[in-house]
């Protein structure tokens, strides 16, 4: 294995680290009510700045330790941007809850513009970024190549690790993960039973949130630099992820993001960077058509 | 009921609670947004604007939590709890008042351009691509139930159809139009006979990849489709007649030809006129297509699909045709388009777009043919008129979306149908 | 009956509308400043604005044009071609503009120059470098920078001659700009015999381009040309040297901007990156006044803030160099005179360029300023 291909293979699993933790807010809330929150792209995008922000708070108190900055940084990012989540579900989606299937997608399309546009008024459309805040790489010499990883992709690899380690944790062993599960195989029976279904709906929203705080917190760190703008494509590459590995399970969008990641890196290297994205959305419509409903999902059964 | 209501009224105190609660999460949500701007890798506190936030927030809560405790508002709120049929059914007999408004409308629209601005003009040319885009959307969408998120790649077929056909086989304008239409149809057929057999949402994620794929080829193939740097357009002809001020290769241009004054309004007149023409047709094909039996089979399988197959409907066939007419209409908006702009490149088929197109159609209530009109117009000429708030348009815009969906989830116009007066006498 | 609110509710609406169309201010010289002042672009709509708002206060202060005082007219196109085009109209329809600064994108500058043209209105783009937009016989169509073949004469020739590279590696952001600028570096990178190694796009609002940074390292490059904005160039110059790539970084006036160094998260990414730009605006003793106002209402005038200013100031003096405010009068005089500018003096030739190029390289320091070399 030469040294360049080792390279694209961290270039994809880092990107696709991050894919994945954005999708999980596409899979949950399309799990639980089979929407497709479009808005989610700009809950990544709000989680940039407010990393952003924090970090400069944070060092004009004089903090300066990595870990202390890090900490707060992701505590406070998490927080807010759920808090974000929660808002973005009571104003836009549930007024729509017992509308047509449509009625909340067009909600969500308008919320993004109005969350994409709101950033832009209050900040200014400047390029936004971080300065570095872990320097440094490590090095490897294979053969005649050389592999350079630096520590914050090192770092975002771990993170990314533990957040999935620590969701799957409360989806599958926590009463409020009970209730998620619950109220995604059956909302009505669900609710029959006793859950608060429409909390429990708050709560995914939170949730997918805060996994997309993570991943703005990481991005942030890794790129350096963010916009207004920047939850769009990220957003459909998400989406894209979640659906590739079947939407509404959570290690599928684990999983997608990180095929998605490795595939674009590959194709980048060996192809053509021009032609990545028509590879990428290809292999979707590919596997969809031979697998429909996506790597790790189950397949749709219609009931009468 | 009644009684009870005037009793609860006016709770205050739970409405300045509700005012409070709000307060407190907009510190939260806006206040590191709004209060602390970045610059560089510093920042400056903008306390002042935070406190705005909040106060109008807490004031528009305030107001809105007293507006719920009335009659009115707890109407409102019932309403959301409640489903709701999609069609709503008149009695048998019943003929529209829209039936003296429409002869009205199409003379008033025939009339208008003569006396519009140019800029007016070119709006609602605008307007009217969009309602075609949203009627062939409304096919798919509403009648068939097919969700598609990458309709703006037929559009883009249409579009760069005139420009490819004029570059490398000197077509023109009305050559290109049916050939457009059959293009995008055939790209439909293609696209969907394998997808068409998914389950609805999955098309969804399809189409929006093929859209995109769509538009990074067009975007990446330099050679073929010029690229970023988009193509040039002809401008379209009346009887081989140019609208330009100086005709090229030594023709006669259509003011001279008829021996009137120049006026740069000819062309969007002229495309306004064909444009009209043309959505009349859609408008009518639409009207029928709707009263035959593809049209009901359409909405049979959009209502539900197992008891369709139980039927023996080909449910593969009959999606494709309403993919592939959707399509078509389509291809004929993107020439127009490109013939009204002189001028295509990739950067307007984005995936914005179909979400535009989209929300035409659901604003517009899926399935009403009105609704769809009205919101084109709506959705065009509203960022249009929100020019002059500058940098708050694309937000009102957005803010517009939220709240007519919260207002009417089904669309500005409700789906409406004729009953039918059941026969008398017995069955033979 | 719900459709007869709603048929109300549209009357309103056009009412609105026709109202709202027909304001028009008839002792005005009403210019246009259309640029992207939404969208991903809108940090160079605002250098823009703040120029020609800058540039009208100065010249209404000092008595207008023949008599009349400037009004600009904000016209966002949000670099759309769809957009450019509607607000070109409405530019030259309904606000009655004798002439527009602007527009920035060339892929929107091109469709909206047609209704320039049509309308007989004098434009003069501050940015937009593609050669198309003066490349097609319009007589009222300016330029205030250079194109980008003499952008990219000049950045191969540096290759070339002073970095005596062999192996270039170019990459572009897919944009009429940037691929405009990244194919003219090209063409005279071959003319002087030097071949790329690699030649490849990379999709604008992306901020991972690690994958490209890689295959440019197995490419073996020792240049890196980008034809771009500083969006992407300050992430890709960062994941270069994050990887251990060492090869120089040129690139065009797309990054002029402070902005590039928080993009690439910190000077000491930056440092060393070149670029070409006209010479620097802020050095030329002319602008030194006007610079000074600049600071003093707290903003730096960077990137294309001054070729806004110098670009009003040139329609200014064509309107009244023609006497009267006349665009197709102050086209031609503007063909046959010098203009002095904020950026020194200016000429014109028949097609609407400037005669003189001036563009020269400049390197970015390990400070995140940049210094002509």
């Amino acid at each position: 294995m030469d040294g360049i291909f080792l390279q694209q293979m961290i270039n994809g699993l880092t990107l696709g680290a991050v894919y994945g933790l954005i999708a999980i807010g596409y899979t949950m809330v399309y799990g639980i009510i089979g929407m497709i929150n479009f808005a989610h792209g700009e809950v990544y995008m709000i989680s940039a700045y407010l990393a952003a922000i924090s970090l400069a708070v944070l060092a004009y108190f004089g903090l300066e330790s990595f870990p202390l900055l890090i900490l707060g940084t992701l505590l406070f990012t998490i927080c807010i941007t759920g808090v974000y989540g929660w808002v973005i579900e009571r104003v836009a989606y549930k007024p729509l809850r017992n509308s047509t299937r449509l009625a909340p997608l067009i909600s969500a399309i308008g919320m993004s513009l109005v969350l994409q546009n709101y950033v832009q008024i209050s900040q200014g459309a400047r390029q936004q970024g971080v300065p570095t805040l872990l320097e440094g790489a490590f090095k490897l010499n294979i053969g005649e190549g050389f592999v350079q990883l630096t520590y914050t992709k090192v770092f975002i690899l771990i993170a990314a690790f533990v957040g999935m380690a620590l969701l799957t944790y409360v989806i599958q062993y926590t009463k409020l993960g009970r209730m998620c599960r619950a109220t995604q195989q059956d909302r009505k029976m669900a609710s029959i039973l006793g859950i608060n279904t429409d909390r429990v709906i708050s709560y995914v929203f939170v949730i997918g949130a805060a996994m997309a705080a993570l991943a703005g917190v990481l991005i942030t760190m890794n790129y350096g630099t963010f916009d207004f703008y920047a939850g769009f494509i990220i957003g459909i590459k998400a989406f894209t992820a979640a659906v590739l590995g079947g939407i509404g399970s959570l290690p599928g969008a684990m999983l997608g993001g990180l095929i998605l990641g490795v595939a674009e890196a590959q194709f980048s290297g060996m192809v053509n960077t021009d032609y990545k994205d028509v590879f990428s959305f290809s292999l979707l419509v590919l596997i969809l058509i031979f697998r429909p409903q996506g790597l790790l999902g189950r397949p749709h059964v219609a009931k009468v | 009921m009644s009684s009870t209501l005037a009793s609860k009224r006016f709770d205050v105190k739970k409405s300045l609670v509700d005012a409070v609660l709000a307060g407190l999460i907009a510190l939260i949500v806006f206040g590191p947004i709004v209060g602390v701007v970045l610059d560089g890798y510093a920042f400056n506190l903008q306390p002042d604007r935070v406190a705005a936030m909040i106060g109008a927030v807490m004031l528009g809560r305030f107001v809105l939590s007293l507006f719920l405790q009335t009659p009115r508002g707890l109407a409102i709120l019932a309403g959301f709890e409640t489903v709701g049929s999609g069609v709503h059914v008149r009695d048998p007999g019943y003929q529209s008042h829209l039936r003296w408004v429409l002869p009205l409308l199409v003379v008033v629209a025939l009339v208008f351009p003569f006396f519009a601005s140019k800029y007016l003009l070119t709006v609602v040319i605008l307007g009217l691509i969009y309602v075609l885009l949203g009627l062939g959307l409304n096919i798919v969408v509403g009648l068939a139930g097919l969700l598609d998120l990458g309709y703006v790649a037929f559009y883009a077929i249409g579009a760069y159809g005139l420009a490819l056909g004029y570059e490398h086989l000197g077509l023109g304008f009305w050559s290109v139009l049916p050939l457009a239409a059959l293009a995008a149809a055939l790209a439909g057929g293609l696209l969907g006979f394998p997808v068409l057999r998914m389950h609805g949402d999955y098309l969804a994620i399809v189409t929006l990849g093929f859209g995109e794929i769509i538009r990074l080829v067009l975007n990446n193939w330099l050679a073929f489709t010029g690229g970023p740097n988009g193509m040039s357009v002809p401008a379209p002809t009346f009887l081989g007649l140019e609208f330009s001020r100086r005709a090229k290769d030594g023709g006669v241009p259509f003011h001279e030809f008829f021996g009137i004054d120049y006026n740069a309004n000819f062309k969007f007149l002229f495309i306004y006129l064909v444009l009209l023409l043309v959505v009349l047709l859609v408008l009518y094909v639409k009207n029928r297509l709707t009263r035959m039996p593809v049209g009901r089979a359409w909405e049979a399988l959009r209502e539900d699909e197992i008891a369709c197959r139980a039927m023996g409907l080909n449910h593969v066939l009959v999606k494709l045709s309403a993919f592939m007419i959707g399509a078509s209409t389509a291809g004929l908006a993107g020439v127009f388009f490109a013939s009204y702009q002189g001028f295509v490149n990739p950067a307007s088929f984005t995936f914005f777009e179909s979400a535009l197109i989209l929300a035409i159609v659901v604003l517009g209530g899926m399935g009403s043919t009105v609704g769809v009109v009205l919101a084109a117009f709506v959705l065009t000429v509203a960022p249009e008129l929100l020019r002059s708030f500058a940098e708050y348009r694309v937000l009102l815009f957005g803010v517009l979306m939220v709240l007519m969906m919260i207002w009417r989830p089904r669309g500005l116009i409700r789906v409406s149908r004729n009953g039918v007066q059941p026969r008398q006498g017995v069955a033979p | 009956m719900s459709q007869m609110i709603f048929s109300k509710g549209f009357l309103a609406l056009a009412v609105t509308a026709a109202m709202g169309l027909s304001s028009l201010a008839q002792a005005d010289l009403v210019i246009g400043v259309a640029g992207p002042h939404t969208g991903a672009n809108a940090s160079f709509g605002e250098q823009y604005w703040r120029g020609a708002s800058q540039a009208a206060e100065d010249i209404n202060a000092a008595g207008g044009v023949n008599g009349e005082m400037i009004k600009l007219v904000k016209a966002d196109d949000a670099c759309e071609p769809k957009q450019a085009v509607a607000v070109a109209n409405r530019l030259v329809d309904q606000d009655g503009a004798k002439g527009v600064v602007g527009h920035f994108c060339s892929s929107s500058t091109i469709p909206a120059s047609e209704v320039y043209d049509e309308a007989g209105i004098i434009a003069i783009t501050p940015g937009s470098t593609n050669p198309q937009v003066t490349e097609r016989g319009q007589p009222g169509m300016f330029r205030m920078c250079g194109r980008d073949d003499q952008q990219g004469i000049v950045a191969g020739d540096y290759i070339v001659d002073t970095l005596k590279a062999a192996k270039v590696a170019i990459i572009h952001d897919k944009d009429t700009y940037g691929q405009g600028l990244a194919d003219a570096t090209k063409a005279e990178l071959h003319k002087r015999g030097v071949t790329e190694v690699l030649y490849e796009g990379l999709t604008r609002g992306e901020k991972d381009f690690n994958a490209l940074v890689t295959k440019i390292r197995a490419a073996g490059a020792e240049v890196v040309y980008f034809g771009g904005l500083h969006a992407e160039a300050g992430p890709l110059v960062r994941q270069m040297r994050e990887q251990g790539l060492t090869a120089t970084f040129l690139s065009g006036d797309g990054i002029v901007t402070d902005e590039l160094v928080t993009t690439a998260g910190g000077p000491q990414y930056t440092k060393g990156v070149l670029m070409t730009f006209g010479a620097d605006p802020r050095l030329i003793p002319d602008g030194k006044p006007v610079i000074d106002k600049f600071r003093a209402n707290g903003f730096e005038p960077e990137g294309y803030t001054l070729y806004s200013y110098a670009s009003l100031q040139t329609l200014a003096a064509a309107f009244a160099g023609a006497g009267a405010n006349d665009p197709a009068k102050a086209s031609a005089w503007l063909k046959a005179n010098p203009v002095q500018t904020v950026l020194g003096k200016k000429e014109w030739d028949a097609k609407g360029d400037l005669k003189v190029s001036d563009y020269v390289v400049y390197a970015w320091d390990d400070k995140g300023k940049y210094h002509q070399q």
